[in-house]
Protein backbone atom coordinates (compact mmCIF):
# COMPACT_ATOMS: atom_id res chain seq x y z
CA UNK A 1 0.00 0.00 0.00
CA UNK A 2 2.90 2.76 -1.31
CA UNK A 3 2.42 5.41 -4.04
CA UNK A 4 5.52 5.26 -5.61
CA UNK A 5 7.17 9.40 -6.85
CA UNK A 6 8.00 9.45 -10.09
CA UNK A 7 8.74 13.10 -10.82
CA UNK A 8 8.06 15.08 -7.50
CA UNK A 9 8.15 18.65 -9.25
CA UNK A 10 9.05 21.91 -7.84
CA UNK A 11 8.02 21.43 -4.37
CA UNK A 12 5.49 18.68 -3.00
CA UNK A 13 5.18 17.76 0.70
CA UNK A 14 2.59 16.08 2.88
CA UNK A 15 0.42 18.85 4.78
CA UNK A 16 -2.09 18.20 7.05
CA UNK A 17 -4.16 19.89 9.95
CA UNK A 18 -1.36 23.28 11.33
CA UNK A 19 -0.07 23.06 14.56
CA UNK A 20 -1.85 24.92 17.11
CA UNK A 21 -0.79 26.45 20.61
CA UNK A 22 2.99 26.66 19.90
CA UNK A 23 3.97 30.20 18.28
CA UNK A 24 5.64 30.81 21.61
CA UNK A 25 8.23 28.72 21.22
CA UNK A 26 9.05 29.53 17.70
CA UNK A 27 7.13 26.50 16.30
CA UNK A 28 4.69 27.99 13.11
CA UNK A 29 1.10 26.69 11.89
CA UNK A 30 2.55 24.95 9.02
CA UNK A 31 -0.51 23.02 6.97
CA UNK A 32 -2.04 23.86 3.53
CA UNK A 33 -1.26 27.11 2.27
CA UNK A 34 -4.84 26.66 0.76
CA UNK A 35 -6.74 24.41 3.23
CA UNK A 36 -10.09 24.89 1.68
CA UNK A 37 -8.82 23.33 -1.95
CA UNK A 38 -7.46 20.60 0.56
CA UNK A 39 -10.64 19.55 2.45
CA UNK A 40 -12.35 19.72 -0.72
CA UNK A 41 -9.84 17.19 -1.89
CA UNK A 42 -10.49 14.74 1.20
CA UNK A 43 -14.08 15.20 1.03
CA UNK A 44 -14.22 13.68 -2.62
CA UNK A 45 -12.29 10.54 -1.31
CA UNK A 46 -14.35 10.00 2.26
CA UNK A 47 -11.58 11.31 4.22
CA UNK A 48 -11.60 13.76 7.54
CA UNK A 49 -11.29 17.51 5.79
CA UNK A 50 -7.49 17.90 6.92
CA UNK A 51 -6.15 14.17 6.54
CA UNK A 52 -3.03 14.07 5.43
CA UNK A 53 -2.33 15.18 1.42
CA UNK A 54 -0.22 16.31 -0.96
CA UNK A 55 0.40 20.20 -1.85
CA UNK A 56 1.80 20.32 -4.88
CA UNK A 57 3.76 23.53 -6.11
CA UNK A 58 3.28 25.22 -9.66
CA UNK A 59 5.28 22.44 -11.51
CA UNK A 60 2.61 19.48 -11.07
CA UNK A 61 4.68 16.12 -9.95
CA UNK A 62 3.93 12.42 -11.03
CA UNK A 63 3.59 8.88 -9.05
CA UNK A 64 2.67 5.46 -9.25
CA UNK A 65 0.20 3.97 -6.77
CA UNK A 66 0.92 0.00 -6.24
CA UNK A 67 -2.51 -0.71 -4.89
CA UNK A 68 -6.21 -0.21 -6.11
CA UNK A 69 -7.33 3.14 -4.36
CA UNK A 70 -9.25 6.22 -4.81
CA UNK A 71 -7.59 9.69 -5.44
CA UNK A 72 -8.59 13.32 -5.75
CA UNK A 73 -6.96 16.60 -7.08
CA UNK A 74 -8.16 19.63 -6.38
CA UNK A 75 -6.86 23.46 -6.45
CA UNK A 76 -4.94 25.00 -8.84
CA UNK A 77 -6.29 24.38 -12.50
CA UNK A 78 -3.88 22.08 -14.23
CA UNK A 79 -3.98 18.93 -16.83
CA UNK A 80 -4.42 15.82 -14.92
CA UNK A 81 -4.13 12.26 -16.34
CA UNK A 82 -4.02 8.70 -14.94
CA UNK A 83 -2.11 6.86 -17.36
CA UNK A 84 -1.69 9.56 -19.97
CA UNK A 85 -5.41 9.96 -20.37
CA UNK A 86 -7.05 13.16 -18.72
CA UNK A 87 -8.64 13.11 -15.59
CA UNK A 88 -10.82 15.48 -13.99
CA UNK A 89 -10.22 17.66 -11.06
CA UNK A 90 -12.56 17.99 -8.35
CA UNK A 91 -13.81 14.20 -9.01
CA UNK A 92 -12.95 10.91 -7.41
CA UNK A 93 -10.71 9.00 -9.37
CA UNK A 94 -10.35 5.87 -9.60
CA UNK A 95 -6.87 4.19 -9.11
CA UNK A 96 -6.04 0.35 -9.69
CA UNK A 97 -2.44 -1.16 -9.40
CA UNK A 98 0.33 0.78 -11.39
CA UNK A 99 -1.86 3.25 -12.61
CA UNK A 100 0.26 6.16 -12.81
CA UNK A 101 -1.05 9.82 -11.82
CA UNK A 102 0.78 13.15 -13.71
CA UNK A 103 -0.48 16.69 -12.11
CA UNK A 104 0.40 19.06 -14.42
CA UNK A 105 1.63 22.34 -14.38
CA UNK A 106 -0.50 24.96 -12.57
CA UNK A 107 -2.73 26.96 -14.95
CA UNK A 108 -3.98 29.36 -12.49
CA UNK A 109 -3.43 29.12 -9.08
CA UNK A 110 -0.19 28.05 -7.38
CA UNK A 111 -0.60 24.92 -5.30
CA UNK A 112 -3.08 21.62 -6.52
CA UNK A 113 -3.74 19.10 -3.70
CA UNK A 114 -3.70 15.42 -3.88
CA UNK A 115 -5.97 12.93 -1.41
CA UNK A 116 -5.70 9.82 -0.84
CA UNK A 117 -8.55 7.29 0.50
CA UNK A 118 -7.71 7.11 4.03
CA UNK A 119 -4.97 9.43 4.08
CA UNK A 120 -1.17 9.43 3.76
CA UNK A 121 0.81 8.29 6.69
CA UNK A 122 3.15 10.51 8.16
CA UNK A 123 5.34 11.64 10.63
CA UNK A 124 3.74 13.45 13.85
CA UNK A 125 5.68 16.17 15.06
CA UNK A 126 4.53 18.56 18.29
CA UNK A 127 1.10 17.58 17.71
CA UNK A 128 0.77 17.82 13.52
CA UNK A 129 1.61 15.77 10.65
CA UNK A 130 2.00 18.59 8.70
CA UNK A 131 5.91 18.79 7.34
CA UNK A 132 7.70 22.04 7.98
CA UNK A 133 10.61 22.61 5.61
CA UNK A 134 12.75 25.10 7.55
CA UNK A 135 13.47 22.91 10.77
CA UNK A 136 12.99 19.34 8.49
CA UNK A 137 10.53 18.33 10.37
CA UNK A 138 6.80 16.21 10.31
CA UNK A 139 5.32 14.72 7.02
CA UNK A 140 7.58 12.72 5.16
CA UNK A 141 11.07 12.65 6.65
CA UNK A 142 10.80 16.45 7.65
CA UNK A 143 11.66 17.28 3.67
CA UNK A 144 9.67 18.04 0.47
CA UNK A 145 9.71 14.84 -1.86
CA UNK A 146 11.78 13.57 -4.27
CA UNK A 147 12.33 10.65 -6.64
CA UNK A 148 11.62 7.13 -5.83
CA UNK A 149 10.46 8.17 -2.47
CA UNK A 150 7.41 5.48 -1.16
CA UNK A 151 4.79 6.98 0.56
CA UNK A 152 2.60 4.37 2.50
CA UNK A 153 -1.59 4.64 2.59
CA UNK A 154 -3.26 4.47 5.84
CA UNK A 155 -6.11 2.50 4.79
CA UNK A 156 -6.65 2.42 0.72
CA UNK A 157 -10.06 1.02 1.01
CA UNK A 158 -13.09 2.91 -1.02
CA UNK A 159 -14.81 4.73 1.21
CA UNK A 160 -17.15 6.93 -0.88
CA UNK A 161 -19.17 6.44 -4.03
CA UNK A 162 -17.58 8.67 -7.10
CA UNK A 163 -18.48 12.18 -5.89
CA UNK A 164 -17.77 15.45 -7.56
CA UNK A 165 -17.14 18.81 -6.10
CA UNK A 166 -20.54 21.07 -7.60
CA UNK A 167 -20.14 24.24 -9.46
CA UNK A 168 -20.82 26.36 -6.75
CA UNK A 169 -18.18 24.71 -4.92
CA UNK A 170 -14.97 25.05 -6.79
CA UNK A 171 -12.88 28.08 -5.61
CA UNK A 172 -12.44 30.24 -8.74
CA UNK A 173 -8.49 30.20 -9.82
CA UNK A 174 -7.85 33.41 -11.43
CA UNK A 175 -4.50 35.58 -12.01
CA UNK A 176 -6.22 38.59 -10.15
CA UNK A 177 -7.25 38.41 -6.50
CA UNK A 178 -8.90 40.77 -3.87
CA UNK A 179 -8.08 40.16 -0.09
CA UNK A 180 -9.51 41.35 2.71
CA UNK A 181 -7.34 42.77 5.28
CA UNK A 182 -7.35 44.94 8.67
CA UNK A 183 -5.12 47.47 10.15
CA UNK A 184 -2.51 46.47 12.59
CA UNK A 185 -0.19 47.42 15.25
CA UNK A 186 1.88 49.74 13.57
CA UNK A 187 -0.22 50.96 10.58
CA UNK A 188 0.23 54.24 12.00
CA UNK A 189 3.44 54.56 11.38
CA UNK A 190 2.99 54.93 7.85
CA UNK A 191 2.69 58.50 6.11
CA UNK A 192 -0.19 57.44 3.92
CA UNK A 193 -1.86 54.15 5.52
CA UNK A 194 -4.76 54.67 2.65
CA UNK A 195 -2.52 53.44 0.14
CA UNK A 196 -2.75 50.02 1.68
CA UNK A 197 -6.09 49.85 0.30
CA UNK A 198 -5.76 51.68 -2.58
CA UNK A 199 -2.25 50.05 -4.77
CA UNK A 200 -2.89 47.25 -7.41
CA UNK A 201 0.27 45.37 -5.98
CA UNK A 202 2.08 42.19 -8.11
CA UNK A 203 3.53 38.96 -6.19
CA UNK A 204 7.06 39.33 -6.77
CA UNK A 205 9.13 35.97 -7.45
CA UNK A 206 10.58 35.86 -3.81
CA UNK A 207 7.41 34.14 -2.52
CA UNK A 208 6.93 30.30 -0.86
CA UNK A 209 4.94 29.33 1.75
CA UNK A 210 6.85 31.85 4.52
CA UNK A 211 5.29 34.58 2.46
CA UNK A 212 4.65 36.69 -0.34
CA UNK A 213 6.33 39.92 -1.38
CA UNK A 214 4.34 42.31 -2.66
CA UNK A 215 5.65 45.03 -5.56
CA UNK A 216 4.27 47.91 -7.18
CA UNK A 217 4.16 50.33 -4.36
CA UNK A 218 6.72 51.84 -1.54
CA UNK A 219 5.55 52.99 1.47
CA UNK A 220 6.95 55.79 3.50
CA UNK A 221 7.22 53.95 7.07
CA UNK A 222 8.50 55.70 10.04
CA UNK A 223 10.64 53.01 11.28
CA UNK A 224 14.00 53.34 12.64
CA UNK A 225 14.62 49.76 12.19
CA UNK A 226 15.09 48.59 15.84
CA UNK A 227 11.59 48.05 17.21
CA UNK A 228 11.38 45.12 19.99
CA UNK A 229 10.65 42.11 17.78
CA UNK A 230 6.68 41.05 18.37
CA UNK A 231 4.40 38.51 17.46
CA UNK A 232 3.15 37.75 14.10
CA UNK A 233 0.71 35.82 11.92
CA UNK A 234 -0.17 34.20 9.17
CA UNK A 235 -1.27 37.12 7.16
CA UNK A 236 0.55 40.06 9.14
CA UNK A 237 1.87 42.08 6.94
CA UNK A 238 5.38 43.62 7.45
CA UNK A 239 6.53 46.72 5.93
CA UNK A 240 10.07 47.38 5.96
CA UNK A 241 12.13 50.19 5.83
CA UNK A 242 12.93 49.84 2.10
CA UNK A 243 9.14 49.81 1.60
CA UNK A 244 8.16 46.84 0.02
CA UNK A 245 5.25 45.12 2.15
CA UNK A 246 5.70 41.35 2.91
CA UNK A 247 2.84 39.40 3.38
CA UNK A 248 3.75 36.18 6.31
CA UNK A 249 2.16 33.22 5.19
CA UNK A 250 1.78 28.99 6.81
CA UNK A 251 5.53 28.43 7.04
CA UNK A 252 6.54 32.09 8.91
CA UNK A 253 8.54 33.04 11.45
CA UNK A 254 6.32 33.38 14.85
CA UNK A 255 7.98 36.76 15.81
CA UNK A 256 9.39 39.79 14.43
CA UNK A 257 10.53 43.28 14.30
CA UNK A 258 9.41 44.99 10.87
CA UNK A 259 6.66 47.61 11.50
CA UNK A 260 3.69 45.37 11.11
CA UNK A 261 1.15 47.61 8.97
CA UNK A 262 -1.69 44.97 8.17
CA UNK A 263 -3.28 41.77 8.31
CA UNK A 264 -4.96 39.56 6.20
CA UNK A 265 -8.45 38.80 7.91
CA UNK A 266 -8.99 34.95 8.34
CA UNK A 267 -12.00 34.89 6.49
CA UNK A 268 -9.51 35.46 2.99
CA UNK A 269 -6.24 33.56 4.99
CA UNK A 270 -6.65 30.27 2.66
CA UNK A 271 -6.82 32.77 -0.86
CA UNK A 272 -2.93 33.28 0.33
CA UNK A 273 -1.89 29.86 -0.65
CA UNK A 274 -3.29 30.56 -4.20
CA UNK A 275 -1.43 33.41 -4.82
CA UNK A 276 1.88 33.06 -7.74
CA UNK A 277 4.31 35.24 -8.95
CA UNK A 278 3.23 37.75 -11.19
CA UNK A 279 -0.44 38.01 -9.58
CA UNK A 280 -2.38 41.15 -9.14
CA UNK A 281 -3.67 41.88 -5.55
CA UNK A 282 -5.60 44.16 -4.43
CA UNK A 283 -6.23 44.50 -0.59
CA UNK A 284 -9.45 45.68 0.86
CA UNK A 285 -10.15 47.17 3.92
CA UNK A 286 -12.21 45.38 6.78
CA UNK A 287 -13.01 46.39 10.11
CA UNK A 288 -12.78 43.84 13.01
CA UNK A 289 -16.54 43.25 13.55
CA UNK A 290 -17.47 43.06 9.38
CA UNK A 291 -14.20 40.83 8.97
CA UNK A 292 -15.76 38.45 11.90
CA UNK A 293 -19.31 38.59 10.24
CA UNK A 294 -18.34 38.07 7.21
CA UNK A 295 -16.15 34.66 8.03
CA UNK A 296 -19.49 32.99 9.65
CA UNK A 297 -20.82 34.11 6.28
CA UNK A 298 -18.35 32.00 3.91
CA UNK A 299 -18.95 29.38 6.66
CA UNK A 300 -21.99 29.14 6.50
CA UNK A 301 -22.04 29.22 2.48
CA UNK A 302 -19.51 26.28 2.87
CA UNK A 303 -20.75 23.72 5.37
CA UNK A 304 -23.85 23.01 2.52
CA UNK A 305 -20.75 20.69 1.15
CA UNK A 306 -17.75 20.77 3.95
CA UNK A 307 -19.62 20.05 7.34
CA UNK A 308 -16.44 21.16 9.85
CA UNK A 309 -15.44 23.79 7.44
CA UNK A 310 -15.00 26.26 10.36
CA UNK A 311 -12.38 24.36 11.65
CA UNK A 312 -10.89 24.52 8.35
CA UNK A 313 -10.83 28.14 7.08
CA UNK B 1 7.93 56.35 19.03
CA UNK B 2 4.47 55.13 18.89
CA UNK B 3 5.62 51.38 20.40
CA UNK B 4 6.77 53.20 23.47
CA UNK B 5 3.64 54.55 24.39
CA UNK B 6 2.14 52.53 26.84
CA UNK B 7 -1.01 53.91 27.70
CA UNK B 8 -2.08 54.61 24.54
CA UNK B 9 -2.14 50.97 23.12
CA UNK B 10 -1.84 49.12 26.73
CA UNK B 11 -4.94 46.74 25.27
CA UNK B 12 -5.50 47.18 21.64
CA UNK B 13 -6.63 44.79 17.76
CA UNK B 14 -3.87 44.03 16.12
CA UNK B 15 -6.36 42.37 13.60
CA UNK B 16 -9.44 40.18 13.19
CA UNK B 17 -8.66 37.67 15.57
CA UNK B 18 -5.82 39.44 17.57
CA UNK B 19 -5.73 41.19 20.54
CA UNK B 20 -2.11 42.81 21.69
CA UNK B 21 -1.22 43.70 25.10
CA UNK B 22 1.64 45.71 25.72
CA UNK B 23 4.24 45.19 28.70
CA UNK B 24 7.51 46.50 30.29
CA UNK B 25 9.42 43.98 30.11
CA UNK B 26 10.15 40.63 28.26
CA UNK B 27 9.94 39.39 31.50
CA UNK B 28 6.76 40.45 32.09
CA UNK B 29 6.07 39.32 28.85
CA UNK B 30 6.53 35.99 29.40
CA UNK B 31 4.65 35.91 32.77
CA UNK B 32 1.53 37.29 31.29
CA UNK B 33 1.90 34.83 28.16
CA UNK B 34 2.20 31.51 30.36
CA UNK B 35 -1.07 32.82 32.67
CA UNK B 36 -2.92 33.64 29.82
CA UNK B 37 -1.93 30.36 28.26
CA UNK B 38 -3.17 28.51 31.27
CA UNK B 39 -6.90 29.83 30.71
CA UNK B 40 -6.68 27.75 27.32
CA UNK B 41 -9.61 29.84 25.78
CA UNK B 42 -7.29 31.34 22.79
CA UNK B 43 -5.74 29.46 20.01
CA UNK B 44 -2.41 31.21 20.57
CA UNK B 45 -0.88 33.32 23.25
CA UNK B 46 2.27 34.52 22.01
CA UNK B 47 5.19 36.54 24.01
CA UNK B 48 7.36 39.97 22.26
CA UNK B 49 10.15 41.52 23.67
CA UNK B 50 7.24 44.61 24.83
CA UNK B 51 3.94 42.67 24.37
CA UNK B 52 1.59 39.30 24.48
CA UNK B 53 -0.62 38.52 21.33
CA UNK B 54 -3.58 36.48 21.92
CA UNK B 55 -4.85 34.75 18.92
CA UNK B 56 -8.49 33.59 19.60
CA UNK B 57 -11.02 31.45 17.75
CA UNK B 58 -13.63 34.66 15.97
CA UNK B 59 -15.62 32.18 14.43
CA UNK B 60 -16.68 30.55 18.13
CA UNK B 61 -15.49 34.02 20.25
CA UNK B 62 -16.85 36.98 20.75
CA UNK B 63 -14.34 39.63 20.90
CA UNK B 64 -15.58 41.27 23.68
CA UNK B 65 -15.32 38.59 25.84
CA UNK B 66 -11.93 37.60 25.26
CA UNK B 67 -10.63 40.99 26.23
CA UNK B 68 -12.72 41.00 29.40
CA UNK B 69 -11.23 37.17 29.83
CA UNK B 70 -7.75 39.51 29.46
CA UNK B 71 -8.59 42.08 31.59
CA UNK B 72 -9.58 39.65 34.53
CA UNK B 73 -6.20 37.66 33.74
CA UNK B 74 -4.28 41.32 34.26
CA UNK B 75 -5.88 41.75 37.57
CA UNK B 76 -4.48 39.10 39.13
CA UNK B 77 -0.82 39.27 40.59
CA UNK B 78 2.06 37.72 38.51
CA UNK B 79 3.63 34.65 39.65
CA UNK B 80 7.75 35.30 40.13
CA UNK B 81 10.04 32.69 38.04
CA UNK B 82 12.58 31.67 40.62
CA UNK B 83 13.71 28.61 38.51
CA UNK B 84 17.40 28.39 39.05
CA UNK B 85 19.25 27.94 35.67
CA UNK B 86 22.74 26.69 34.86
CA UNK B 87 24.80 28.74 32.87
CA UNK B 88 25.54 27.76 29.18
CA UNK B 89 28.79 28.53 26.99
CA UNK B 90 28.14 29.57 23.43
CA UNK B 91 31.34 29.39 21.28
CA UNK B 92 31.06 31.96 18.80
CA UNK B 93 33.38 32.59 15.79
CA UNK B 94 33.29 36.24 14.94
CA UNK B 95 33.97 38.73 11.76
CA UNK B 96 35.17 37.46 8.37
CA UNK B 97 32.31 34.88 6.76
CA UNK B 98 31.32 33.78 10.10
CA UNK B 99 29.76 37.33 10.72
CA UNK B 100 29.69 38.80 7.27
CA UNK B 101 28.37 42.42 8.85
CA UNK B 102 31.00 42.64 12.06
CA UNK B 103 33.48 45.04 9.87
CA UNK B 104 30.03 47.14 8.95
CA UNK B 105 28.47 46.87 12.63
CA UNK B 106 31.96 48.26 13.59
CA UNK B 107 32.41 51.17 11.33
CA UNK B 108 28.77 52.65 12.59
CA UNK B 109 29.97 52.00 16.06
CA UNK B 110 33.22 53.61 15.99
CA UNK B 111 35.34 50.53 17.41
CA UNK B 112 37.33 47.65 16.04
CA UNK B 113 36.59 44.55 15.67
CA UNK B 114 38.74 43.50 18.76
CA UNK B 115 36.80 45.93 20.84
CA UNK B 116 33.75 44.25 19.70
CA UNK B 117 34.79 40.61 20.44
CA UNK B 118 35.78 41.90 24.01
CA UNK B 119 32.32 43.67 24.59
CA UNK B 120 30.58 40.81 23.06
CA UNK B 121 32.24 37.59 24.78
CA UNK B 122 32.64 36.58 28.15
CA UNK B 123 29.56 38.17 29.94
CA UNK B 124 26.59 37.05 31.46
CA UNK B 125 23.64 37.32 29.25
CA UNK B 126 19.63 36.24 29.64
CA UNK B 127 17.41 34.59 26.90
CA UNK B 128 14.44 36.73 27.10
CA UNK B 129 12.42 35.50 24.39
CA UNK B 130 12.17 32.23 21.77
CA UNK B 131 10.37 32.84 18.54
CA UNK B 132 10.57 33.43 15.00
CA UNK B 133 12.22 29.99 13.89
CA UNK B 134 12.46 27.10 16.27
CA UNK B 135 15.36 27.55 18.84
CA UNK B 136 16.01 31.64 17.78
CA UNK B 137 16.72 32.66 21.29
CA UNK B 138 16.07 36.51 21.74
CA UNK B 139 19.12 36.97 24.38
CA UNK B 140 18.94 40.30 26.43
CA UNK B 141 21.39 42.93 28.54
CA UNK B 142 24.11 43.14 25.13
CA UNK B 143 26.34 46.82 26.08
CA UNK B 144 24.14 49.70 25.42
CA UNK B 145 27.23 51.18 22.81
CA UNK B 146 26.28 47.76 20.47
CA UNK B 147 22.80 48.97 20.05
CA UNK B 148 22.51 48.75 15.81
CA UNK B 149 19.68 48.59 13.76
CA UNK B 150 17.93 45.61 11.44
CA UNK B 151 18.81 45.47 7.91
CA UNK B 152 17.04 47.72 6.00
CA UNK B 153 16.02 44.84 3.48
CA UNK B 154 16.21 41.37 5.24
CA UNK B 155 18.43 38.69 3.69
CA UNK B 156 17.07 35.91 1.69
CA UNK B 157 18.95 33.21 3.71
CA UNK B 158 21.50 33.16 6.54
CA UNK B 159 23.12 29.71 7.37
CA UNK B 160 22.06 27.97 10.57
CA UNK B 161 23.85 28.83 13.81
CA UNK B 162 24.36 32.56 12.63
CA UNK B 163 25.14 35.08 15.61
CA UNK B 164 23.06 38.56 14.56
CA UNK B 165 22.67 41.74 17.11
CA UNK B 166 20.04 44.30 16.72
CA UNK B 167 18.37 47.08 18.80
CA UNK B 168 20.42 46.20 22.54
CA UNK B 169 20.09 41.96 21.94
CA UNK B 170 21.71 39.37 20.14
CA UNK B 171 20.11 36.84 18.40
CA UNK B 172 20.72 32.87 18.16
CA UNK B 173 19.83 31.78 14.00
CA UNK B 174 19.08 27.57 14.81
CA UNK B 175 18.33 27.20 11.75
CA UNK B 176 18.83 28.61 7.72
CA UNK B 177 16.62 30.89 6.33
CA UNK B 178 15.50 34.32 5.83
CA UNK B 179 17.07 36.81 8.88
CA UNK B 180 17.07 40.95 9.03
CA UNK B 181 19.69 41.39 11.63
CA UNK B 182 22.98 42.65 11.32
CA UNK B 183 25.24 39.31 11.31
CA UNK B 184 28.42 39.59 13.88
CA UNK B 185 29.56 36.03 14.20
CA UNK B 186 28.46 32.33 13.90
CA UNK B 187 28.28 29.60 16.42
CA UNK B 188 28.19 25.39 16.07
CA UNK B 189 26.36 24.96 19.10
CA UNK B 190 22.97 23.45 18.59
CA UNK B 191 20.10 25.51 19.55
CA UNK B 192 17.30 23.13 18.15
CA UNK B 193 17.13 19.32 17.94
CA UNK B 194 14.03 17.72 17.15
CA UNK B 195 15.59 14.19 17.87
CA UNK B 196 15.92 15.46 21.44
CA UNK B 197 13.40 14.66 24.26
CA UNK B 198 13.88 18.48 24.79
CA UNK B 199 14.47 20.05 21.50
CA UNK B 200 14.71 23.37 22.70
CA UNK B 201 18.10 24.23 24.28
CA UNK B 202 17.76 27.42 25.10
CA UNK B 203 14.63 28.75 27.30
CA UNK B 204 13.22 32.00 28.15
CA UNK B 205 15.39 33.23 31.68
CA UNK B 206 18.56 30.56 30.40
CA UNK B 207 22.08 32.51 31.13
CA UNK B 208 24.46 32.45 28.20
CA UNK B 209 27.93 33.19 27.94
CA UNK B 210 29.54 34.07 24.23
CA UNK B 211 33.14 32.65 23.96
CA UNK B 212 35.14 33.22 21.40
CA UNK B 213 36.87 30.96 19.13
CA UNK B 214 38.67 31.33 16.35
CA UNK B 215 36.99 28.79 13.93
CA UNK B 216 33.67 26.58 13.80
Amino acid sequence: MTIQVLNPGLQTTIQAAPRVGTRHLGVPASGPADPLSMALANKLVGNELSAPALEVTLTGMSFRADVKTQIAITGATAACTVNGKPAQQHSTLQLAPDDEVQIGPAEKGARSYVAFAGGLLADEVLGSRSTYLPAGFAGYEGRSLRKADRLGLVDAEQRVEELRTPAAFRPPMVGSWTVRAGRSSETGLLMDADQLFDTKFTVANRSNRMGLKLEGARFDVRSDGRMPSAPVFPGTIQCPEDGELFVLSIDAGTTGGYPRVAKVARVDLHLLGQLCPGNQLMLIERKEADAETELREKHNYWSAWLPGVDRII
Amino acid sequence: MHWNNKEWMFVQSAGDDLISISVATPREAQELAGRLRESREHLDVVPGIDSVVVQFDIATMKRRDVEENIAKVLAQPGVADTKARSVVEVPVCYGDEAGPDLERVCEQLGITQDEFVAMHSGREYEVELLGFTPGFAYIGGLDEKLNVSRLPEPRVRLPAGSVGIMGGQTGLYALPGPGGWPLVGRTSFTLFDIHSDDPFVLVPGSKVVFVAVDKL
